[in-house]
């Protein structure tokens, strides 16, 4: 009998989620072959492949980021981009490039300078963040306004730096930072890749801590986790996934929200192994979707971020509502 | 389970000073005390949830600090009043986490048999597939023990099991509690706020005021008028029912 209904059970969440890859692949597919010049393919097909591998690589980052960032602070409303880590990144390459100058080798080696931010990333965003939730105790209106003017602060610092910044350094400084999907940062896929790959490997174990994390520090603790230790490593991949997401296309604040709770509502499930992969794949089809559209319906008029940040700044205001009292 | 000179402070204010207590085996333990006396403080000291400042807590000789903490899972399982869960989880399945320290996640037959048996000793058979943010309270609750009989541990700290739960689920949840002692061997320690149900129920009571252990014995020995308005600071009268001291304060 209990075979049956855990079948009943696991089984609408795998036909969901082999129905989400078929649409990520077919957008895939839209997206690199639709409209495409054949006496050029092979030129079309140059452009193409980095940005798709680009989208899919970022999409995956902040999808697992997201999901698993609510999960550590227990909270569905709050992503790690509300919260500025997106800024934090921008902040620490502008400083990396102030402080060394654009000739610089950590500058100029795109690995080397991309690996430099990710880890300066990394012990920053650990010691801030892990301090802002000791602090507000898990408070998700404290967590959300100290985000907010933080997110708010980065942005400010940034700015300052790079007005008083040497007229080349802004150069470089722009060249790598105004990534966004219409000019997606290709020279660093491999990196980031492998990045990932790292990370997910790194972390393997304490991904599969994370279903008994959402059951509160006291009872993970009660269940024999070491908690403090399993969460730490957490926000270190986090903060890296989302490093690496912002290095590719530039900040996008709302995607994460939007495919993390799409991913919730869809799959319904506290397993993290749905909930990730599930988040992943929505942000994969939203933005091949999106980007084909934009390309070949707006003809490159508008920018896909604006309608992410538009959809997913309402999106955001709805799940304030509706979790009002029960989340916060 | 033994503590000795167990000290935590919060912020420079003492909230246990410097106490040491030896828990029975195979007996019910309650800590009784007023809002801020220490209970719930020394509960999680004792389980590790808090770490405290000084002090040395043996348990089956060995200090909690050098136990590993998935072993310790198979031993000693806690459950607080802190359970607030975002999560679409039923019942079996939260259940099934208290199998965790054996498996990690993946559940053998000898598990889903023990899992089967929590469920079934808890009554809620006819509901382990609801959502537990769907059910009551008192189904909440008993969800929860059930959890913590799966964990298939000597020892069990209830952290004020009877919050919220109206007279028919509170007593039914203290039965229970005898019943984990009685029937399944376990040592139980709970932190009560209604003397009474510490009187009838528990084997032990450690009575706490101000940080410290104002007296730890059996029921009768602590259950006295002058202790406990020594404790509560109110007039107590005792009666006998059914040969167990029962308080009447005023």
């Amino acid at each position: 009998m209990n075979g049956g209904i855990s079948l009943r059970k696991i089984k609408p969440n795998a036909k969901k989620m082999i129905a989400l890859a078929a649409i990520v692949a077919a957008s895939a597919l839209v997206y690199q072959f639709a409209d495409v010049d054949t006496r050029h393919f092979g030129f079309a097909m140059g452009i193409r492949t980095p940005k798709l591998a680009v989208m899919l690589l970022s999409a995956f980052c902040i999808g697992c980021a997201s999901i698993v960032f609510q999960s550590l602070i227990n909270n569905t409303v709050v992503t790690p981009c509300l919260l500025g880590m997106n800024t934090l990144y921008v902040l620490i390459h502008t400083t990396v490039i102030f402080t060394l100058g654009p000739a610089s080798s950590v500058v100029t080696i795109k690995p080397l300078s991309f690996g430099t931010d990710l880890v300066i990333m990394a012990i920053a965003a650990v010691s801030m963040y892990g301090w802002l939730f000791k602090k507000t105790r898990g408070n998700v209106l404290y967590i959300l306004l100290a985000g907010t003017v933080m997110s708010t602060l980065f942005s400010s610092v940034t700015s300052t730096m790079q007005r008083v910044m040497d007229p080349n350094e802004y150069e470089v400084l722009q060249n790598a930072l105004i990534a966004s999907f219409h000019k997606v940062n290709s020279g660093i896929i491999l990196f980031s890749l492998a990045a990932v790959v790292a990370v997910t490997l790194f972390l393997k174990e304490d991904l599969a801590l994370l279903d008994v994390i959402t059951l509160g520090k006291d009872q993970a603790i009660n269940l024999g986790v070491d908690y403090d230790r399993t969460t730490r490593r957490l926000l270190v991949g986090v903060t890296i996934l989302i490093g690496v997401a912002t290095a590719m296309v530039g900040p996008i604040s709302f995607l994460g929200l939007i495919i993390a709770n799409l991913s919730r509502q869809l799959f319904r499930t506290f397993r993290h192994t749905y909930l990730t992969f599930g988040s992943a794949f929505i942000g994969m089809a939203v933005l091949l979707a999106g980007q084909a559209l934009i390309e070949h319906a707006f003809s490159f008029s508008t920018n896909i971020s604006v309608f992410i940040n538009a959809g997913g700044g309402a999106y955001f205001l709805y799940l304030l509502l509706k979790n009002r009292g029960a989340g916060a | 389970m033994r503590a000795k000179d167990l000290r935590k402070e919060y912020s420079g204010r003492p909230a246990v000073r410097d106490i040491s207590f030896e828990i029975p085996k195979g007996k019910v333990v309650s800590f009784i005390g007023p809002n801020g006396a220490g209970k719930s403080t020394v509960l999680g000291l004792v389980s590790r949830l808090i770490a405290r400042d000084c002090g040395e807590i043996y348990f089956q000789g060995r200090d909690i600090s050098r136990w590993r903490s998935r072993d310790l899972a198979k031993k000693l399982a806690i459950l607080t009043q802190s359970n607030n869960i975002n999560m679409k989880l039923t019942v079996r399945e939260l259940v099934t986490f208290g199998r965790f320290p054996y498996s990690r996640s993946r559940m053998t037959d000898e598990d889903n048999r023990v899992i089967d048996e929590a469920i079934a000793y808890m009554d809620l058979t006819d509901m382990e597939d609801r959502l537990i943010d769907e059910i009551s309270g008192g189904e909440r609750q008993r969800a929860y023990i059930a959890m913590v009989i799966a964990q298939d541990t000597e020892y069990v700290l209830l952290d004020e099991p009877t919050n919220n739960l109206d007279i028919y689920h509170a007593a039914k949840m203290m039965k229970t509690v005898r019943r984990l002692c009685d029937e399944l061997g376990k040592t139980v320690i709970l932190v009560l706020h209604e003397i009474n149900y510490a009187s009838f129920y528990s084997d032990y009571i450690c009575a706490f005021r101000d940080g410290q252990i104002v007296k730890f014995g059996t029921v009768s020995e602590v259950m006295t008028k002058e202790t406990l308005s020594e404790i509560y600071r109110v007039e107590f009268e005792i009666q006998e029912i059914n040969g167990k001291p029962l308080a009447i304060y005023y």
